[in-house]
């Protein structure tokens, strides 16, 4: 019975937490300037973030450690201080893009500049991270953010046409800018397969104690929970295309992106907007500054765990707080959140070939997935994977400077 | 035995389970006429600092003398009072080591917040 409710759960969280300023922002652009034409894309995204997170679960059920702290034991400190240092720039990066898209959601209804909001929305993640365990962290925050679901309630009522959506989701090249559509592909990638998700998936599963037998749980929540989540965001894109496309309305900050809530929800939507922007953003704040808490202690072998009195985890508390405060430091200077996570998204494309290539040995290693291996298509799949990611890494920081 | 991958890097408890760190070096005797023997492990950012590249090592050596935590430091723990399975268990206290310094004063900043326990 607990085994249902925690997929339940997993699930539930998993659609809750999935969309945040990355998804939304990449989501509603391609819409808007592609139309229906860059649903393959999310598809395709969602299905890799799907992959990986069971992977992550699956070696944190059966090896009993983290992504970090494989990658740490197997490969060397030489080999991870690059991914390291990246992950935590683009935790850096990320955090205060989703602070800032909080403070914006507020802003939206309240009409007083963001910048007064960062510092408070920054000390109420702390407050969240510092007062609650990993349960109600993960679950509380994850129920919340079904409000996320209101862009596909906003898609579903503006009728899009099954062909055409059917045909958005088959990769096809565009009639114009094709460097746009190029980094917007990319983008989109980048936003949806990122690295804190992955080990932060790992770390959960290490603090709710999974084991081997509920393997089945892990692959269910990974695929089910991903791909519901997918279909939110494609119900952001949707909306954005039906809705902002027509009327040649480009996406360069949040409030021209909750236009798009206008047919759907009237009167509330500028409201429903900013909830639900504000609680994908806040959800996201608390996951990513807790990964980077986790990311630190695994890597160097603290003692970690949200469920651990705080005192006893001192080095984990000490660095999450201190990631929190930077965050909200970068986020008060003002930059703008869209930019902050357009940069974040094409650095975790940077890395992704040294984010993928671990997988491809861990996931073989019988000392950490005992007779849990990866079979032929699951190797094949990671194979194509890295080399796809090696592919977009050196084409990605072109692609920003024409394209972006 | 293979020491980069069984003991390099691995998790280091002490005797009651808490964590200690990581197995940041391995520290070889080499004699004459002998093969070497494993004689120590450290547990040291400095170290581990060092491995990614030199000129970091000594970066961290100057901010553990700046920081006035550089006594004992690195922690070098005799091989004849480890035990090496999943991860590496030492015989000893770690609130004792140096390796425990930060984490005695962050725990001391820590535990002035109110719902630190």
């Amino acid at each position: 019975m607990s085994a249902i409710v925690d997929l339940v759960l997993g699930v539930v969280t998993s659609i809750g937490g999935f969309v945040e300023a990355g998804s939304i922002s990449t989501a509603a652009q391609a819409g808007s300037e592609f139309g229906f034409q860059l649903l393959w894309a999310i598809a395709i995204a969602t299905a890799m973030l799907a992959m990986l997170a069971e992977m992550s679960g699956r070696l944190a059920a059966v090896g009993k450690c983290s992504m970090a702290a494989a990658v740490r034991e197997r490969f060397g400190i030489q080999f991870q201080f690059v991914p390291l240092t990246a992950e935590l720039a683009i935790d850096l990066l990320l955090l205060a893009a989703e602070i800032g898209g909080v403070a914006i959601a507020i802003r939206l209804l309240t009409g007083l500049s963001f910048q007064w909001w960062v510092v408070p929305v920054g000390g109420a993640v702390w407050l969240v991270l510092w007062l609650c365990g990993f349960g109600l962290i993960e679950y509380g925050l994850g129920l919340l953010g079904i409000v996320t679901l209101s862009f596909v309630v906003s898609a579903w009522h503006l009728g899009p046409m099954v062909s055409d959506l059917g045909a958005g989701l088959l990769p096809s090249l565009p009639l114009h800018h094709h460097l746009r559509y190029g980094f917007l592909t990319i983008s989109i990638v980048g936003a949806t397969v990122s690295p804190y998700l992955l080990n932060f998936y790992s770390s959960g599963t290490v603090e709710e104690k999974m084991t081997e037998e509920e393997l089945w749980v892990n692959r269910t929540t990974a695929y089910l929970g991903m791909s519901f989540g997918g279909v939110v965001s494609m119900g952001v894109l949707v909306t954005s295309a039906l809705v902002l496309g027509p009327r040649h309305i480009l996406v360069d900050s949040y409030a021209q992106a909750a236009l798009m809530f206008v047919p759907a929800f009237g009167h509330w939507s500028v409201g429903l907007f900013a909830a639900a922007l504000g609680i994908g953003c806040f959800g996201a704040s608390v996951e990513i500054a807790l990964n980077a808490g986790y990311l630190l202690s695994q890597v160097f072998g603290w003692s970690w765990g949200a469920n651990k009195p705080r005192r006893d985890a001192a080095r984990f508390t000490a660095a999450f707080s201190v990631v929190v405060a930077a965050s909200t430091a970068v986020a008060l200077m003002g930059f703008d959140p869209l930019r902050l996570t357009t940069i974040a998204v094409a650095l975790t494309v940077v890395i992704m070939p040294v984010v993928v290539l671990p997988f491809l040995v861990l996931m073989n290693d019988e000392r950490y997935v005992g007779d849990h291996k990866s079979g032929p298509v699951g190797n094949g799949v990671l194979a194509a994977i890295t080399i796809l990611g090696a592919v977009f890494a050196l084409v990605v920081v072109p692609l920003e400077i024409l394209g972006g | 035995m293979d020491l980069v991958r069984q003991l390099l890097d691995k998790k280091v408890v002490d005797r009651h389970g808490r964590e200690m760190g990581r197995v940041d070096s391995v520290i070889l005797e080499i004699a004459d006429h002998r093969p070497p023997v494993v004689s120590a492990i450290e547990l040291s950012p400095s170290v581990l600092a060092q491995r990614v590249r030199p000129i970091l090592g000594r970066w961290m050596e100057g901010l553990e003398h700046a920081l006035q935590i550089s006594a004992g430091r690195p922690l070098r723990i005799p091989f004849e009072v480890i035990t090496i399975r999943d991860q590496v268990t030492a015989d000893l206290a770690y609130g004792e080591t140096s390796a425990a310094a930060v984490e005695h004063w962050l725990r001391s900043i820590v535990a002035r917040i109110p719902r630190s326990s």
